[in-house]
Formats: structure tokens, sequence, C-alpha cells
């Protein structure tokens, strides 16, 4: 933490440029569509967008995983889930 | 840990990380960053690769399967209370906010927000108004030209509203915590699926436990 301190040299901005290239070449990684590309080939456009794609789209699944999840433990009876729960502490 | 009530029960702000920002410390813009700055720190790049462990995503799934259980054994009065699917991904959200153990803001954020309501609620419809409007004298003061900031900002600003609690974040921590978010959103997505899948029949539940023992 004290070697970040003592980047922050300039008075505008506390924030250097290399650090922002390095927290948008990680956020890449995650991305699954431009996840292989070099990063110099991608702009921050680029990747905030896939971004907010990514985020919308992992929502939408969580949804959808939402509403089977609701069906399915209506039906499932107290032993299946107890046989469930076993499995998954496995 | 986060016990099952604190999960399930109307949201307080987590006490035992003192990391943690209380609401009256939010309030304070100095303290605001400096807590932002705190929080980007070294050991965040690892946090955001523990979403990937196994045994990350099992706890996830037992938590989720027991506050699932609980939440939907409880016969609610279906005026008040949302639907099922949208109760299922409140808990399935303050579950996943619970394992970030309170390092993250967006988790903080969601352990936060009220329950879903069922009732049409004026605030969310204010919102959007209220914003409009702002944007409208914006551009009549540059000489009624269309609203054109640039691209990467017009982005960033969409991505916060993506990411919960991240509205007044600045931009490196934004990616900090879009970053945690996106590997927490994969586990979560992985988990559930595992868990329709064994209870859809029971296909094989031999590929969840030969997962656990690879």
């Amino acid at each position: 933490m004290s070697s970040r301190r003592s980047r922050q040299t300039s008075g505008s901005s506390n924030i250097s440029d290399d650090q922002i290239k390095d927290l948008v070449s990680k956020l890449q990684q995650l991305l699954p569509e431009i996840r292989h590309t070099r990063t110099d080939k991608v702009s921050s456009a680029k990747v905030l967008q896939e971004t907010c794609n990514y985020i919308r789209s992992l929502h939408r699944e969580v949804d959808d995983l939402s509403e089977r999840l609701s069906e399915l433990l209506a039906t499932t009876d107290t032993a299946q889930a107890a046989l469930i729960r076993n499995l998954l502490l496995q | 840990m986060a016990s099952l009530e604190s999960i399930i029960n109307a949201p307080e702000p987590s006490t035992n990380n003192p990391e943690t920002t209380s609401p009256d410390a939010d309030s304070n813009p100095n303290k605001r960053r400096k807590i932002g700055h705190r929080t980007v720190a070294a050991d965040a790049s690892l946090n955001h690769l523990h979403w990937t462990s196994q045994s990350e995503q099992q706890i996830y799934s037992t938590n989720l399967l027991r506050t699932l259980r609980h939440v939907l054994r409880r016969n609610p009065s279906p005026s008040t209370t949302a639907s099922k699917p949208r109760q299922v991904r409140y808990a399935a959200d303050r579950v996943l906010a619970a394992a970030a153990k309170g390092r993250t803001r967006w988790s903080r954020a969601i352990l936060s927000s009220p329950p879903p309501f069922n009732n049409r609620r004026m605030l969310h419809k204010k919102a959007p108004a209220a914003r409009k409007k702002v944007t409208g004298l914006r551009s009549m003061r540059n000489g009624m030209e269309k609203k054109k900031l640039p691209a990467v900002e017009r982005k960033t600003r969409v991505l916060s509203r993506l990411v919960p609690g991240c509205r007044k974040l600045s931009f490196p921590n934004l990616l900090e915590e879009a970053t945690d978010y996106i590997s927490a959103l994969e586990m979560q997505v992985r988990a559930m699926t595992a868990l329709a899948e064994l209870l859809a029949g029971g296909g094989s539940p031999s590929g969840l436990a030969g997962e656990s023992l690879s």
C-alpha cells in the first residue's frame, strides 16, 4: 500500500495510466469475446462495452436459473433435499 | 461467516468487517474516497480469482440451497411478496454477496438493499424522469447540441449502473469492482446451473461429486 502512495506524485490525478491499462487488461482476460486478442489492439471503449454486455448476459442467465430453481425446488421434497445436501458436502 | 438469518432478514450493514463503510461514512466524500482507495489494494487482484475455486463454489451451493429451502418454504401472502423467481434471485445474490465477506463494494451494496416488493414502486419511475430533466438543461446550455460525451465516459456510466453500489466510484475502483463482480457472477451461474442439473432428476450426481474429487 505504501508503494502505491509513493507512485501518486502528480497532483491532478492520483491514478497512473499504467495502472488503468493494467486494470483494463485484467478485465479483458475475463471477457469471453476478446479474451485472446492482443491488448494493444483492443480499445478501452471496446473492453467497457464488452464488459457491460457480459454483465447483462450474466444477469439474464442468473434470472433464468432463478426461474428454473424456483420451479424445481417447489417440487422437491425434504428427503431428496437432504440427499442433495450430502452430495454437495462430499 | 454470515448467518442464515442475516441473509434472509431485513438488511443491515455488516458491522463485523473493519473495512466496511457504514452509510454515515459514505455520506462524507473525503472518507469515502480514502476507503475507496484502500480497497484497491494489492490483494484485490487475488480476490477475484478465488471465485474460481471449487471449494468456494461448493460452499456457495450449500448455503444457497439452505437459504432457498428456507425462503420458499414460507407461505408468503402473494400480494406483498415478489414472485418466486425474483425471491430466488434476491436470495442467490445475497448469498453471493455474503461469500465476498464484505471486501467489495458491490457485495456490501447488495447486502444493504431491501427485499423485492410486489407493488409498483414510484421510486423506480421517478429516477429516470429526474435524470432526463437534467440532461435536457445541459444540452440547452451547449447551444442545443446533441449530448456527445466521449465513448469511454458513456460506457463507464453504463457500467457503473450495472455493478451494484458503484455509481459514484472512481474509474480504477470501478474496474476493480467490475472484475470481481464478473468473477463472482460466473461462479454464481456455475453453482446454480449445477444445482439445477442436480435437482432436475439427478441425471448424474456423480458429475458433481466427481468434480469435487478431482
